[in-house]
């Protein structure tokens, strides 16, 4: 891809990424907070398309579809006003958060532009999805193998402990909550 | 242009929105989408990295595939959490959830 391609589709693309992701802590509707976060996650996989990296962009694009689409299932099940029609307001300190990711900004911001990076010509070139291959199935296999180790330990783990009773193994009738010591 | 700096500058951007949608939100579900910007911005890093300063080694992408691994796990153990506070307390609003508070 030439500079120029890559500007093209990068500027546009990364605008789109982080103003979709500042607007899903802006929107009232929580199935709409989770489409844009959707939106925002996805469109990094079109910057990473950008950046010579097409196997990681579309890989990027599938697993975000997947967890996002999930995700505003759990929304509109756990939000006390997943349509956003009431007006209810669920942020706190917003004045102290904004301040904080400001100051978040500028000092990463700086670190990224002040220091001196080592620099490369780049010539068009990026590792191949045969390379990638190669790398998860030779010297990164056992990583590798730990990372899908981990997915199955989180998945069997999650579904413990959000099984009917909890981690406790007492089932709490339905509408009552528990009291101080867990009992139902 | 582009180069490495402006890459790792637009990364800290998402980082910085990550960060006040984790500040900022009462309910445990926008938390987790708070931190899934933040790892979304540290995928973008090691993807500038692997493009920018090392273009020839493939273990950038490894990070990269680290670092989704990552994002479902904790996307998992979250929302196994809120279930779990949901069954308990009937409510996933962080501000309700003071038991460890001391």
């Amino acid at each position: 891809m030439s500079d120029l391609a890559t500007a093209l589709v990068f500027w546009p693309s990364a605008a789109i990424m982080l103003v979709t992701g500042l607007y899903v802590f802006r929107t009232r509707s929580m199935a709409r907070a989770g489409l844009l976060l959707l939106a925002s996650l996805g469109i990094e996989g079109l910057v990473f398309l950008s950046l010579a990296s097409e196997f990681l962009g579309v890989l990027q694009l599938l697993m975000m579809s997947g967890e996002m689409v999930i995700m505003v299932f759990f929304m509109v099940m756990f939000m006390a006003d997943p349509g956003g029609l009431m007006g209810m307001d669920m942020t706190h300190d917003k004045r102290r958060s904004a301040a904080v990711a400001a100051g978040v900004a500028a000092a990463l911001g700086a670190v990224a532009v002040a220091t001196d990076w080592p620099g490369t010509v780049v010539t068009g070139a990026a590792p191949d999805i045969e390379q990638i291959g190669f790398e998860v199935m030779g010297r990164s296999m056992l990583s590798f193998l730990f990372a899908g180790m981990t997915i199955l330990f989180a998945m069997v783990g999650g579904i413990l402990l959000a099984k009917h009773g909890g981690r406790l193994g007492i089932p709490a009738p339905a509408g009552e909550p528990r009291d101080e010591e867990g009992a139902p | 242009m582009i180069s490495l700096p402006v890459v790792l500058a637009t990364a800290a951007l998402l980082f910085a929105v990550g960060v006040y949608g984790a500040l900022s939100q009462t309910n445990a579900i926008m938390v987790i989408m708070g931190i899934e910007l933040m790892l979304g911005a540290a995928m973008l890093n090691a993807v500038g990295f692997m493009r920018y300063a090392w273009p020839d080694a493939a273990s950038g992408a490894f990070f990269v595939l680290v670092v989704m691994t990552l994002m479902a796990v904790e996307a998992t153990v979250g929302f196994a959490l809120v279930i779990a506070a949901f069954r308990n307390r009937r409510t996933a609003e962080l501000d309700d959830l003071t038991e460890l508070r001391g």
